[in-house]
């Protein structure tokens, strides 16, 4: 049988947050012998795998850990205990603009962004029309970004994490933005992925959105794994227990 | 050591990343200002004026002795190396915490954020290079080939800049206060390399302080080997690379061991 194409094993993830950012605060600290290191638990003991092709829906209240297990996947964090192993090429859809500067142009934001994203300039050459053209920009394809509506943005964005060709591709709640037609086109090229075999993971508080596209779905509540299983049998466990507290 | 080859290994494999980020510091500087790259020369010529005034005709600091270069080209050859590692080491210390919103998200080899921000400085370095080339001309400056030693020293001077770089990069991720001490460092430090005095005037008893601090060998060497036509002092070069070596690793290892933690402190 063929390896998960992620697995978590045991994976705890605590962060030691310094309680004080500054000097300024932090040497009255130490002389009071106030403790200046906070630890803080963000997931406990997760296990789940994920097989090749699979779309992956996280659901959870915000805080529980959700963006956590993105970045533990995206490989941005390491985990405290317990291993995290991912084979395959993972593609963040990052959120609005991260990546991009305002005074360049969307041209050469395209570029700068498909270069932190680890592709090729000939791959970027190759796909630029198409990138363009999904993002519907020609018209401002030679403008600052900074001129760029958020809808803009996001659509440019969008454009150039899907013409990576991951093999994992994250969505972080990205979808909320934007108008409708390009959701639904976003939502189509999505399904054109997972009939490619592209592994998704996706995070979104739209439960219509998890049991439509989703094929599996994990629920984390206060940092640990509550559930894990069928997207709609999920997805109404989720929301009982929701209502119930 | 394997760390090392890692490191290189994995900035190779990500070169076109650093390019593409190299070249959107030097465009958006380009494009946010009217005048554009030509603070990167005004910056300096300005400073060079005021400080020339100040300190050759008010305080009548002299250049190296037995010869007759103008205060302003001895402050110029001095003065543009220090403000390249001066620009470089700030902008280093602040290029991760400008860029959490990706080290938050996106897996990339980290040392490309330090790297980017030296290398673009060192592209403004090269226009600022200009002024003192047409002034070398219109004052006669003589030069020789002992003007290629300018080559390895300044690869030791980045050597030194990308070690420190990668220590205050790191540290003021994790504490923000770096990056005013920092300031502060810079500001003393250049009053304890010779910049705006020769190293001559140094007395005997203090020499060891300047022999170990590279940038005064750096920027001395700069003058031996432009303005005096002559080698650089070998010895104190010698002590110079080694210590900048040393850092290059120390400030490499401190990197890579905070390197896990990043994300998690912005």
């Amino acid at each position: 049988m063929e390896k998960p194409i992620i697995e978590f094993q045991n994976v705890t993830k605590e962060f030691s947050m310094n309680s004080q950012k500054t000097f300024k605060e932090f040497l009255p600290a130490l002389f009071r012998g106030e403790k200046t290191v906070n630890r803080f638990t963000a997931l406990k003991d997760i296990n789940f795998k994920v097989k090749r092709g699979e779309t992956l829906g996280i659901i959870g209240p915000n805080g529980s850990g959700k963006s956590t297990i993105l970045k533990l996947v995206a490989k941005v964090m390491s985990p405290t205990n317990g291993k995290v192993t991912v084979r395959g090429k993972v593609s963040p859809l990052i959120e609005l603009g991260a990546g991009f500067h305002s005074e360049l142009s969307g041209r050469e934001n395209i570029y700068l962004n498909g270069a932190i994203l680890g592709l090729k300039r000939k791959e970027i050459d190759k796909n630029f029309k198409s990138i363009v053209d999904f993002a519907e920009l020609w018209d401002f394809v030679d403008q600052p970004v900074k001129h760029y509506s958020t809808g803009m943005y996001m659509r440019l964005g969008f454009a150039i994490a899907v013409h990576v060709n991951p093999e994992i591709l994250i969505i972080d709640e990205i979808l909320a933005v934007g108008d409708t037609k390009f959701q639904e086109k976003c939502f189509k090229r999505m399904e054109e992925f997972k009939k490619q075999g592209v592994t998704i993971l996706f995070v979104s508080h739209d439960i219509k959105q998890i049991t439509k596209f989703c094929t599996k779905v994990i629920y984390i509540r206060e940092s640990n794994l509550a559930a894990i299983g069928n997207p709609k049998k999920i997805s109404q466990f989720y929301l009982n227990d929701q209502e119930n507290k | 050591m394997s760390d090392i080859f890692t490191e290189i290994k994995s900035i190779i494999k990500w070169h076109e990343l650093l390019w593409q980020m190299v070249g959107r510091e030097v465009k958006a500087r380009y494009k946010q200002s009217i005048l554009g790259y030509f603070w990167v020369i005004l910056n300096p010529l300005a400073q060079m004026l005021v400080m020339s005034f100040a300190f050759s005709i008010i305080l009548r600091i002299p250049t190296n002795a037995a010869s007759n270069i103008p205060y302003s080209i001895f402050l110029f050859v001095g003065l543009l190396p220090w403000n390249l590692f001066s620009n470089s080491l700030s902008s280093a210390s602040a290029s991760l915490v400008s860029s959490s919103s990706l080290i938050t998200k996106i897996y990339f080899p980290r040392t490309i954020l330090v790297l980017s921000t030296i290398i673009a400085k060192i592209v403004d370095f090269l226009f600022a290079l200009s002024i003192l080339a047409i002034y070398m001309i219109a004052y006669h400056i003589p030069i020789n080939l002992n003007i290629l030693w300018v080559i390895p020293i300044f690869l030791i001077q980045q050597i030194f800049t990308l070690g420190l770089s990668l220590f205050f990069a790191a540290s003021n991720l994790i504490y923000r206060d770096i990056q005013y001490l920092l300031s502060l460092i810079l500001t003393l430090w250049l009053y304890i390399t010779p910049v705006i005095y020769p190293a001559d005037l140094v007395p005997e008893r203090f020499r060891i302080i300047f022999q170990l601090n590279p940038m005064a060998v750096i920027i001395n060497a700069y003058r031996q080997t432009i303005l005096g036509g002559g080698p650089p002092n070998y010895s104190s070069l010698y002590i110079g690379l080694l210590v900048s070596l040393v850092t290059l690793f120390l400030g490499f290892l401190y990197f890579k061991s905070r390197e896990k933690i990043f994300a998690d402190n912005i």
